[in-house]
């Protein structure tokens, strides 16, 4: 019945996780993104996490702004603190800034791959463009996607995740780390 | 969790077809990438030196060149080009860097959907932010008038939006506190002697004596300033400085005044006194330039070596020295005019003091003496004067007092303003690059006056203090990324061939983020308050081209002339017939103050407390650095300087950690450590300002240190200014929990 090959699915699944982690507007963060996210989660028989979704969904007067504020909270800026920017260089090989050499390392990958960025001044380590980036790769270069994974996103996702992991209070960050994780993650 | 199904065989599974999951119909068609051919390392990798920075980790301006490696900003170095601070920039210069790649500035616009002060923050669109604040802004000014909004400017780039709602909306209620409360005091005190702003105008490098009241070069650094210091000191000036600690500069001193902090005035009253009673004062300078020396003579005649002495608890004959010392090197003196300068609510007789000084000495005009660089004008092109209704509401004028108070309206009679409802309401606050919670004494007032209003907004780079309180929080492009301010000047040594310059800020490196700069938001705003057709430019570009013009040049001319222009100067020396000094003004007589220099005695220490100074730090400038990584790690904290013999009585050594309490109650939200040395006097601790943030956001800065303007709370208002004192409040240590009382 399957007549995708599972490169190309698996770069529908790096773009959807890539969408997963933009800031939520209602433009896509609607019923359609919803009903998908849920149906992939079935399809994972991730049952707890559905379940879970799906009742702070249903106990929320606006869902969406809760979304948007936590994904301020977790990425943007914050009280306490902003607790993981969502850029590579701010966790792994530096001093905590900004376009650290992480951030040039990547950059120069994708330039390697024939890739560049479309707004030049935008930060190459930002996990959206990663995900996008294994969905490229994910077509074109399986071997080019195992090194990108190995050596530029999994070190630092892995300190990224714990700490979105443990300072999340709302489920839906908690369950788009776990599944990053989950296709991320060396074969299983 | 468990995981049930592992991914291979999720993948493998048949329902992963297109119907059950439309992964690809739920994202955007778009991606952040394009294809782009792989070029060979080499062409894309070396570096790019791009010319036109110019500095703003301090207010002195330096000029730039920025190191770019592919699209990133890796080192900044002065621009060898400037004939200004030439090729050297100072730590915080070189840690802009860490600045323009802090992941804690501020991104994207933000509403605040929590409470004023505990702020819960939501990322809305550019669109959805200058709607709410236009629309707040608007119903403030139709429900209150114009004067219902007040604005807390700082830098370069609060300029434009202060002229729009001075100018434009129309309100008087503007204050630039950090220059109020700075260089404010200096400016209208030297506009009161000699009509002019001083500036830091004093020729350093070629003077044969330097006195310094309190300025602390070394700690306090502006490169081209204190290039022209250690020159006029490599050049053999005598340096003389009055500081109650012993700080970078008494280090370098001849003679080190170590005055009793508030008795200034005095100090100088008796140096004045001696020289005209000794006949040793520019008799001929005097004749031609000053006016109402008899007043002034006879104003100051009770002021012996021997009463100031006792005041300024120095000896009298350590003053006759200084005196003495500076009537031999006249007229070659440079009385320095100070920076910050609001230190003990009398300080505007103290600067008067510095003027007249620098006029018994003839030091005007001179080699060594008060210059004014002559440097070449740029006119800046800004909102038209549309807005109606004249002086009537101004509080300055309202209040029929600090006559000569800086440009705005006194942040004091704003907040009163604010808190009481009178004289009338004030409900709508833009904050633009300052932090008033810092920068002005007593938190708590400032935290009532932004509480009561219907309306706040910020516009910073970074998260601070004040950004806690906003409605609505806007990203500003930094001194990196934007076009802005066209500094200019001259040869910092007018030893040397005389020259002019001109230096527009140009962007080093595209803005990040949705970052925005003054003119974009100013306008959009203006046009949601229906003034769309008052804006004078579209563009920040547009702006420096047009004011460029004025000098026949252009940023593309700028461009091909690696960011600085040069031109022939002028001769500064020499000094105009009709240039008058007021030694006695009678402008101040009218108005009920001291038309003569006169000092006002500060209140004494209470039994068991010591008096808090601070000063600067040479690796920060205040707390717009703190979070700053490298600065952090250069000093993370601030100790106290604590007299030796003082730690000695009440048990203490050095680098013990203590918090401070102040003589109303209030205690210091953090810990700093001791510095125990004989270099403060016993009735004095001292440190360096701008540490010890309480606002989380920043997650270097937060606490490191201790934040002396929270222990700040008793204000002595200057009053022919209005400006505060900050130096009038007394501290005792607090260890393990135990307050300490300070031993006499
Ligand atoms: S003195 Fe330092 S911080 Fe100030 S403008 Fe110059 S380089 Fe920048």
């Amino acid at each position: 019945m399957n007549t995708t090959s599972p490169q190309i699915s698996m770069a529908n699944i790096f773009r959807f996780l890539a969408q997963s982690m933009r800031y939520p507007d209602a433009e896509w963060f609607n019923e359609d993104f919803w009903s998908v996210l849920i149906n992939l989660l079935e399809e994972l028989q991730w049952q707890e996490d559905k379940a879970e979704l799906t009742r702070v969904k249903a106990g929320s007067k606006d869902f969406l702004e809760d979304v948007q504020i936590e994904h301020t909270r977790l990425f943007i800026n914050a009280i306490p603190h902003v607790v993981a920017a969502p850029y590579a260089s701010v966790h792994y090989k530096g001093d905590g800034t900004l376009y650290g050499i992480i951030a040039e390392q990547t950059k120069k990958f994708y330039r390697e791959k024939g890739f560049a960025l479309a707004k030049e001044s935008d930060l190459p380590d930002h996990i959206v463009y990663e995900l996008e980036f294994l969905a490229i790769l994910a077509n074109e270069d399986p071997e080019g996607q195992k090194k990108f994974l190995k050596s530029l996103f999994t070190p630092w996702f892995e300190i990224f995740k714990s700490k979105v992991l443990e300072e999340a209070h709302h489920p839906y960050y908690r369950v788009v780390m776990n599944l990053i994780d989950f296709f991320t993650r060396e074969e299983l | 969790m468990s995981f049930k199904v592992t991914r291979r065989k999720f993948l493998q599974t048949a329902s992963i077809a297109a119907a059950t999951l439309p992964l690809a119909k739920v994202v955007s068609a778009e991606t952040g990438f394009v294809r782009d051919p792989f070029t060979p390392p080499g062409s894309f990798e070396g570096t790019q030196t791009v010319t036109g920075g110019v500095c703003e980790m301090c207010f002195w301006r330096c000029q730039l060149v920025g190191k770019v490696r592919d699209k990133k900003l890796v080192k900044l170095e002065g621009n060898p080009k400037s004939i200004d601070n030439g090729k050297s920039i100072c730590a915080r210069g070189n840690a802009g860097i860490k600045l323009l790649y802090d992941p804690d500035r501020l991104k994207f616009p933000l509403k605040n959907v929590g409470e004023r002060g505990k702020p819960v923050w939501k990322q809305i669109s550019w669109q959805e932010a200058l709607d709410e604040c236009g629309s707040k802004l608007k119903a403030v000014q139709e429900k209150y008038g114009s004067q219902g909004i007040a604005m807390f400017p700082h830098g370069a780039s609060a300029k434009y939006p202060m002229d729009f709602f001075e100018k434009v909306v129309g309100t008087h209620n503007v204050s630039e506190a950090s220059f109020f409360q700075c260089r404010g005091i200096r400016d209208s005190a030297y506009m009161s002697t000699f009509g002019v702003a001083p500036g830091e105008s004093v020729d350093m490098p070629n003077a044969k004596a330097i006195l310094l009241i309190g300025c602390h070069f070394g700690e306090n650094v502006h490169v081209s300033h204190v290039k022209a210091y250690l020159k006029g000191l490599e050049n053999g000036a005598k340096l003389i400085v009055v500081d109650p600690r012993y700080s970078a500069s008494a280090a370098k001193s001849d003679i080190w005044v170590q005055i009793k902090p508030g008795t200034d005035t005095a100090f100088l009253l008796a140096i004045m006194n001696y020289l005209v009673q000794k006949d040793k004062y520019d008799k001929e300078f005097v004749e031609a330039h000053c006016v109402g020396f008899e007043e002034f003579k006879k104003g100051i005649s009770h002021a012996s070596l021997d009463w100031a002495a006792k005041i300024c608890d120095v000896p009298a004959k350590q003053i006759q020295e200084v005196a003495e010392l500076l009537a031999a090197n006249a007229p070659n003196v440079s009385i320095h005019p100070g920076r910050h300068v609001s230190w003990h609510g009398n300080d505007f007789q103290r600067i008067r003091a510095h003027a007249c000084l620098t006029a018994l000495l003839g030091a005007i005009g001179v080699k060594g003496g008060f210059v004014k660089a002559k440097g070449v004008k740029v006119k800046g092109i800004s909102w038209p004067k549309v807005a109606e209704g004249g002086e009537e509401h101004n509080l300055k004028l309202m209040a029929d007092k600090y006559h000569f108070a800086p440009p705005g309206t006194p942040t004091e009679l704003i907040r009163d303003a604010c808190i009481t409802g009178k004289p009338y309401p004030i409900k709508g606050c833009v904050v633009w690059g300052q932090n008033p919670m810092q920068t002005i004494p007593n938190q708590q007032r400032m935290v009532d006056s932004l509480k009561q209003m219907d309306f706040v907004m910020c516009v910073d780079v970074m998260p601070t203090d004040i950004t806690m309180y906003a409605d609505i929080l806007l990203p500003e492009a930094c001194y990196l990324e934007r076009y802005d301010y066209i500094k200019t000047g001259t040869q910092w040594n007018f030893a040397d061939k005389h020259q002019q310059y001109i230096a527009p800020r140009m962007p080093l490196v595209d803005a990040m983020f949705e970052r925005k700069d003054e003119v974009f938001i100013t306008n959009e705003i203006a046009k949601r308050m229906g003034y769309g057709d008052k804006i004078p430019v579209n563009t920040l570009e547009e702006k420096i081209n047009k004011e460029l013009a004025g000098v026949n040049l252009s940023i593309a001319q700028l461009k091909k002339e690696d960011g600085i222009h040069i031109q022939d100067g002028k001769d500064p020396y020499g000094v105009s017939e009709d240039f008058e000094v007021q030694l006695y003004n009678e402008d101040l007589e009218d108005n009920d103050y001291p038309a003569v220099p006169t000092y006002i005695p500060v209140e004494e220490v209470p039994k068991g407390f010591t008096r808090l100074v601070y000063g600067r730090s040479p690796v920060h400038t205040f707390n717009r650095s703190q979070n700053n990584v490298w600065l952090h790690n250069a000093m993370p904290v601030n100790p106290v300087w604590l007299n030796d013999e003082i730690a000695k009585k009440m048990g203490l050594q050095e680098g013990d950690e203590v918090s401070l309490v102040n003589s109303e109650g209030v205690k210091s939200s953090s810990k700093t450590v001791v510095k125990v040395t004989p270099g403060i006097r016993k009735d004095t601790v001292y440190m360096a300002h701008g540490y010890g943030s309480r606002n989380p956001m920043l997650t270097v800065g937060v606490n490191a240190g201790v934040d002396d303007q929270e222990l700040i709370t008793k204000m002595t208002i200057d009053p022919e200014t209005g400006c505060n004192g900050m130096r009038n409040n007394f501290v005792k240590l607090v260890k393990d929990g135990k307050t300490l009382d300070i031993p006499a």
